[in-house]
């Protein structure tokens, strides 16, 4: 008989595990179809997050109201983005241009320059403090399963990971946009010239992974009760290590890789005290780069 | 008669490079033309002019009538230019079937929403039918059908470039260029693709051929185009070309 709480820990692990999954998923994305990381999706995350405390404040609405504004401001901030950080450097179409890694570089810095900008602002606009979110918008009523307890909050976030998994899977391999998003992301040139409007695929794919990075910030706002401007930092880490893991351009590998990271970490607290456990997500990221270069599952696997 | 490409005092100038320098031509509706010259004559450069990919220094290009410079190559595409690639540029994680199929779903346009849902209503099951019949079609005119299910990644060489081509005839393109289809083929894959060349051809589709492969293009092409040095330097039928003095300096140097 296994001991509830590790039971609990593992319970616990899984749904921490879905949070980076949510926030993965979309970083992820973007990061198959252009090749570069977007630094900025963290802040992606907090806007979707404030989006919701906006609106709840202003209008209190119900709560898939706000989970809408939050993927309207997600989809307008991505592509904004898209538009501020990424588009300028797509400029140069030669293949020299292409291949050259200063200019796949520069996006990560412009990116990253959108997020502090971004952060900043949001700073001024709502200070750097933790803001809490209205009692009865929050989605942590407790249920007990067995000798587990969980919030409802851990089965929102875990259907709505799941929605938007297959989602995507459905968005990437049955319709038109999808084709079109892994033409661009396996060969540009070779897109544009069959009549693939790549630009506007680069825009959608900020766009659908942008709106999955705001609704992952609200639900996580709603699920812990409180928000702050640097609340998408950490879990933008986390993302970022499952896609790494996973091999970069897999989907369901940051996925899986992100829910071993959420156990990882909340079965270690058992050992260190929880300020270290964000030690694991580092140590992860150390041990794949040396050891598992292409990620844990390796190979030859589907780009996005 | 207005041409179905018509190129007038192209130039392209790469910093100090001339690489096309006032180059005039054209090309017929039904025409199997050949595009030759020696390294560095510029034809890749005309040819990326012709497709949009390079914008021109001066001069125009129209195609079917309508000036293509400025255009953007997805632009040009969907106004029936298809291409392939001197180095392939198939999408190699992709099955063979959705490698062709992008080539029907880029010239088959349609909005967001019908992408999205196209499959609920009935212009979009429509539409999806024509894809996946343009994208069988295509399959089969380069023999690929039984592949429809491999990923591109695990073609053999040959098979990958009939892949692109078929690609490109997906498009249902009224013109369509083939940039170095030869380059790597063995004599036999060689003749072989002189003969699909010729089939597609028959069947009334305008291609140009740019070759490196004398042999390929002497065999097959009704006319020849020879640049030099960004220049064209001659232009006629086969016979013609072969004997042509200014032909035979640029490509043996210096004659007495």
């Amino acid at each position: 008989m296994i001991d509830p709480y590790y039971l609990q820990q593992l319970a616990i692990g899984l749904s921490l595990g879905m949070t980076y999954a949510l926030m993965a998923i979309g970083f992820t994305l973007i990061f198959g179809v252009l090749n570069v990381v977007n630094f900025a999706h963290g802040e992606i995350y907090t806007l979707g997050a404030f989006a919701g405390l906006v609106l709840i404040s202003a209008v209190a609405p119900p709560i898939v109201a706000v989970i809408f504004g939050a993927l309207a401001v997600g989809a307008l901030a991505g592509f904004s983005l898209e538009r501020l950080a990424f588009k300028p450097f797509r400029r140069f179409t030669d293949e020299a241009s292409l291949k050259s890694r200063a200019m796949r570089e520069s996006t990560l810095l412009s990116s990253l320059a959108v997020s502090i900008v971004v952060r900043e602002a949001l700073e001024i606009l709502f200070g750097s403090e933790m803001r809490s979110l209205p009692f009865d918008y929050l989605i942590n009523t407790p249920v007990r399963i067995g000798p587990v307890i969980l919030v409802t909050g851990d089965f929102i976030i875990f259907g709505v990971a799941a929605a938007m998994l297959i989602g995507l899977q459905y968005l990437l391999t049955r319709t038109r946009i999808g084709l079109a998003i892994r033409a661009v992301s396996n060969n540009p040139l070779g897109a544009k010239y069959v009549g693939i409007d790549t630009d506007r695929t680069i825009i959608t794919t900020f766009v659908v992974g942008s709106m999955m990075g705001a609704a992952a910030g609200i639900l996580m706002g709603l699920y812990y009760g409180a928000i702050f401007p640097a609340m998408g930092f950490v879990p933008g880490i986390k993302a970022f290590v499952a896609m790494v893991m996973g091999g970069l351009s897999s989907i369901p590998g940051a996925v899986v890789c992100a829910l071993i990271l959420g156990v990882a970490e909340s079965m270690a607290t058992t050992f260190v005290s929880s300020g270290w456990s964000d030690m694991v997500a580092y140590a992860f990221l150390i041990l794949t780069l040396i050891f598992f270069p292409n990620g844990l599952f390796g190979a030859r696997r589907e780009r996005v | 008669m207005t041409h179905l490409l018509d190129v007038r005092n192209a130039s392209r100038r790469f910093g100090g490079v001339q690489a096309v320098n006032d180059v005039t031509a054209h090309v017929d509706e039904g025409e199997l033309v050949g595009l030759i010259g020696p390294n560095g004559a510029g034809k890749t450069t005309l040819f990326n002019l012709m497709s949009g990919f390079t914008p021109l220094s001066s001069g125009t290009v129209a195609f079917a009538g309508r000036t293509i410079n400025g255009m953007k190559p997805n632009q040009v595409a969907r106004l029936g230019v298809g291409r392939t690639f001197q180095n392939l540029r198939v999408f190699p994680n992709m099955s063979v079937f959705d490698n062709v199929s992008v080539g029907a779903v880029g010239t088959l346009p349609q909005g967001p929403a019908g992408a999205l849902f196209g499959g609920f209503t009935k212009a979009g099951t429509e539409r999806a039918d024509a894809i996946s019949r343009r994208t069988w079609e295509a399959l089969e005119a380069v023999g690929l059908t039984h592949l429809a299910g491999e990923l591109a990644a695990n073609l053999p060489y040959g098979q990958r470039k009939y892949l692109e081509i078929a690609r490109a005839l997906a498009m249902r393109p009224r013109f369509l260029i083939l940039d170095e289809p030869a380059a790597g083929l063995n004599d036999t894959e060689t003749r072989a693709l002189a003969a699909f060349i010729k089939r597609l051809h028959g069947q009334g589709l305008t291609i140009m051929l740019v070759e490196h492969d004398m042999g390929l293009v002497m065999g097959i092409c009704q006319r020849i185009l020879v640049l030099a040095s960004g220049r064209k330097i001659a232009d006629g039928p086969p016979d013609l070309i072969r004997r042509d003095p200014a032909v035979l300096e640029a490509y043996l140097g210096v004659e007495s």
